[in-house]
């Protein structure tokens, strides 16, 4: 049986190779140490017992502007900072052209308004391979005991039109008010939209 | 009755209209950053309460893509609205089938080139004749390395008229093509699903027994359902076919039907033609168990009956010219040379009875492949080479040949002590073992449509197999047919004479070379030690034949007890046992400066690197396998070449047949081929390989290298590079 699952798991590793992981809903979710903007390390470790998003982030990314333009991620990030950490990652690998520097991003985010707690360099991609992060913006919810809680889209309305923020079923959201309210998240996985993630 | 005069005013002012819609059914483009959009019409007019077919055609920049209804991993699906007048009714867009879109580690299910979204639009039944305003605002998300979200608002003048319109010349290829890129929906076929852990299984099985393709790919209709970039393995199940397709993680629960669509590499059967059909599967508790596999029929591999007997009748021609039969060519020039003097008649007997033995042989040689097919054996042309107890015996017999060539022994009495006392029968049992012989060796060299052709071959009823293998015996013959038929061509061959002993002299060294690359193909197969035991019992074999000759004139029993029991010391010693080297087990030799790095192939390590977004040219080839050895000279080994792969981050992977490998087999056979060599360059984001041709030039593979995109750094998240 054991030889049986050690098989099973070196065909499973060898199969996957350098494809995504996945963050399961209801898994402990993947540690992970990277930088912040100003080069310090972070880490999911750091965060025990709290509330953690992850917002996958791309500035170039018509999707990502969409959510920025309109105000509603810098909302967001506002508005539960408070409570929860948030995590905003960026995976772009740096010869691409939507690939931004810690120094310009720091200005960029600046003039957005953005408020994330803490925002993750992730220019090799390990973190967002990882958590099997496709899009920008993937969200994901890790609830206080460091599971999973909540891994797809932002909201329901699967478009890069800013007009379609308003009147969106916000996914984020809901699984935060029933992390709060001490309820099963109830829609805890769906399909992200979004851009590919420019990984190396 | 007569129209009354206003009625028939109207009815052809109504014509007019129609006609004129019909000039201005093709609206003007509207031009976007990465797109060109236009609206078409099949008809120049719609007729009342019927629907007519409108299409959004959207040519995309090159190297830019649009999304199909599930997009895969990210992108989104084009979206029209209609602005249409009073109680028209727009139907949903008819999607053509996707590509799959090889992104990093995701994969998307999209359009490149162009794509022609179909709708149809009906108008009421109580619509006035005359013209009419159609308006669409069409959506699209546009990637290449970056994604755009783009629209359009388009608008199209079209038109109501009586009775059937006449189709837009100008649009009839467009929405022919259209029309041929939609699934099909055939009827009573078999689509079911099953879940067992992460896994779905679907099992295909069409209609009336007709065998399904040899390479299918599945486009689910639901998203956040199958892991889009797992690979998805197929195996036969009676004449249709099943996939085990990898779930999403969580794997989602309820869900009752796996919906989709299925698109060949070629042509789906009783579809007209087309590649892709659209099949509606319900998920049940268990599947089946699989069916005997019915092999995949004609045109599969890309060539008609006809075509293929062509093919097979000049890859038989071109057998006289490949390496490997030279020797026995040279056999087959000295036969000629020797019997020039005889008779017209006698001559053309030769001729037939050499065609007669190769016929023969490639017939023998196709019952008894069709016959271990049908056992299910996983085999391939040239398989014989593959079993060293083969290559042994070859090099034994080659040896022999080449011993009589030197006068060691003569055949002479042996082969008339084998046949009756008949001289001119001694003659024809030659002929006829030459033709067999010619046979047996052209096996391991496939001339460059032999791979095709034979491919082709064992995939079909087994008469047109014999029909294609007597083609290739016809074509390989004919050359000496030809020559016995008309000896005036003889004439032409130098008078016989002292010279004659000379030259069959010379003739043994190409013999004894063919010994040489035999006992090095063993070398590669079974090691050092079963070329020892080979020259051991060459040695032995050498002895017997010598004994044989020596003592030719002799009546004793001695004799051809000692030459005998030689021989079968030689052949037992030459014999080389079971210790075969496992395919793969052999350390790759680490790669010289100047040439090509290879690493060994395996079918997860391909799978693996094209999910990683790497180039990967794989190399299926075999020590046994002449063309192969020249490619790797001439072309493969280049300093260029060698350079080109080094530049564009190209993974060469050598897949070594020279010994059976299932896992190679079934993967040329994937590829329509089951035969060496196959060059097979995998573009990142392309689901098919491009295979190069089988005879190589530097040049030839720095053209395919180059119409690769520019090469990026490969992902390096494989934490074990092997």
């Amino acid at each position: 049986m054991k030889k049986a699952s050690l098989i099973a798991f070196t065909a499973a590793t060898l199969f996957t190779g350098a494809a995504l992981a996945n963050a399961v809903v209801g898994q402990p979710a993947p540690a992970f140490t990277a930088t912040d903007l100003a080069g310090k390390p972070v880490s999911l470790a750091d965060f025990k017992g709290k509330t953690v998003v992850l917002e996958w982030h791309n500035f170039g990314c018509p999707f990502v502007q969409k959510h920025y333009k309109s105000g509603n991620m810098q909302a967001l990030q506002k508005k539960y900072g408070t409570e929860v950490v948030w995590l905003t990652v960026n995976s772009t690998n740096a010869g691409h052209q939507d690939y931004q520097s810690p120094a310009v991003l720091t200005k960029a985010l600046a003039d957005a308004g953005a408020a994330p707690t803490r925002f993750v360099m992730d220019e090799p991609g390990t973190v967002g391979r990882a958590y099997g992060a496709k899009v920008t913006p993937h969200m994901y919810v890790i609830d206080p005991a460091g599971k999973v809680a909540y891994n797809g889209a932002i909201d329901d309305k699967r478009s890069a039109n800013v007009e379609d923020v308003k009147g969106a079923r916000n996914f984020v959201v809901a699984a935060l008010e029933e992390l709060k309210a001490g309820k099963p998240v109830s829609n805890a996985s769906n399909a992200p939209y979004g851009c590919t993630i420019k990984y190396k | 009755m007569t129209l009354s005069l206003p009625d028939s005013l109207g009815r052809l002012a109504a014509l007019f209209l129609a006609l004129a819609a019909g000039l201005a059914a093709q609206a003007a483009p509207v031009r976007t950053e990465h797109v060109q959009a236009e609206l078409h019409a099949e008809r120049a007019a719609a007729t009342p309460g019927k629907p007519a077919l409108v299409g959004l055609r959207l040519r995309m920049d090159e190297h830019w893509h649009t999304y199909w209804r599930n997009p895969g991993d990210s992108g989104l699906p084009t979206k029209i609205r209609w602005t249409l007048p009073e109680g028209w009714k727009a139907g949903p867009i008819q999607w053509p089938y996707p590509e799959a879109q090889r992104v990093g580690p995701l994969l998307n299910y999209g359009y490149s080139g162009e794509v022609m979204l179909l709708t149809e639009l009906t108008p009421p039944a109580d619509a006035k004749p005359g013209p009419v305003a159609l308006k669409a605002d069409a959506d699209w998300l546009v990637c290449k390395d970056i994604c755009i979200p783009e629209k359009a608002a388009l608008a199209l003048d079209f038109a109501v008229a009586e009775g059937e319109a006449a189709p837009v010349a100008a649009n009839t290829e467009l929405f022919a093509k259209a029309r041929a890129q939609l699934p099909a929906d055939p009827s009573g076929w078999t689509a079911e699903a099953a879940r067992a852990g992460n896994t779905l299984t679907v099992r295909v099985v069409p209609a009336g027994g007709a065998v399904a393709p040899a390479k299918v790919l599945y486009f689910p209709f639901r998203e956040n359902f199958i892991d889009h970039p797992a690979p998805q393995v197929m195996a036969r199940d009676g004449n249709g076919f099943r996939l085990a397709l990898k779930l999403v993680e969580p794997v989602p629960e309820g869900i009752a039907n796996a919906d989709g669509v299925f698109v060949a590499e070629s042509a789906w059967p009783g579809v007209s033609g087309r590649k892709a059909v659209s099949l509606a599967v319900p998920v049940v508790a268990a599947l089946p168990t699989p069916a005997a596999p019915v092999a995949v029929p004609a045109g599969e591999t890309g060539g008609s009956l006809a075509l293929a007997l062509v093919f097979a009748f000049a890859g038989g021609l071109l057998l006289n010219l490949m390496p490997c039969v030279f020797p026995v060519l040279g056999i087959k020039v000295m036969g000629f040379v020797r019997h020039a003097h005889g008779d017209a008649r006698a001559l053309w007997m030769q001729g037939v009875v050499f065609s007669v033995g190769v016929l023969v042989s490639f017939l023998v040689l196709a019952g008894l492949l069709l016959a271990l097919r049908a056992g299910g054996a996983e085999l391939g042309w040239g398989f014989q080479l593959q079993s060293p107890a083969f290559v042994a015996l070859l090099a034994a017999l080659f040896f022999l040949m080449a011993l009589n060539l030197f006068g060691v022994f003569e055949w002479g009495g042996f082969a008339q002590s084998m046949t009756s006392n008949i001289s001119a029968q001694g003659r024809y049992a030659d002929a006829f073992l030459a033709g067999v012989l010619a046979t047996l060796v052209a096996t391991p060299c496939t001339a460059p449509f032999m791979g095709a052709a034979v491919g082709f071959t064992l995939a079909q009823p087994a008469a047109v197999s014999l029909g294609v293998f007597a083609m290739l015996g016809a074509g390989m013959a004919l050359p000496v047919l030809a020559l016995s038929l008309f000896p005036k061509a003889l004439a032409r061959l130098p008078k016989p004479g002292p010279w004659m002993e000379t030259f069959k002299q010379v003739m043994a060294f190409p013999l004894f070379a063919t010994v040489i690359w035999l006992a090095w193909v063993l070398g590669a197969q079974a090691g050092n030690d079963a070329v020892l035991s080979l020259f051991a019992g060459l040695l032995l074999l050498g002895v017997g034949a010598w004994i044989y000759g020596r003592w030719a004139r002799s009546e004793s029993l001695l004799r051809f007890v000692f030459a005998a029991a030689f021989a079968a010391a030689g052949l037992w010693l030459s014999w080389p046992g079971a210790n075969v080297a496992a395919p793969g087990e052999a350390a790759p030799t680490a790669a010289k400066p100047g040439e090509i790095p290879w690493q060994p192939w395996t079918p997860e390590r391909l799978a693996e690197l094209r999910t990683a977004g790497a180039p990967v040219f794989v190399d299926f080839t075999a020590a046994w396998c002449v063309t192969c050895q020249v490619n790797k000279r001439v072309a493969l080994n280049r300093e260029e070449v060698v350079r080109a792969f080094a530049d564009r981050g190209i993974v060469p992977l050598k897949a070594d047949w020279t010994n059976h490998d299932p896992r190679i087999t079934a993967a040329l056979a994937e590829l329509g081929r089951n035969a060496l060599p196959v060059y097979a360059l995998y573009a990142p984001g392309q689901a098919q390989p491009t295979l190069l041709p089988e005879v190589l030039t530097a040049s030839l593979i720095i053209d395919e290298i180059s119409k690769l995109p520019a090469a990026r750094p490969v992902a390096t998240a494989n934490p074990n590079p092997r």
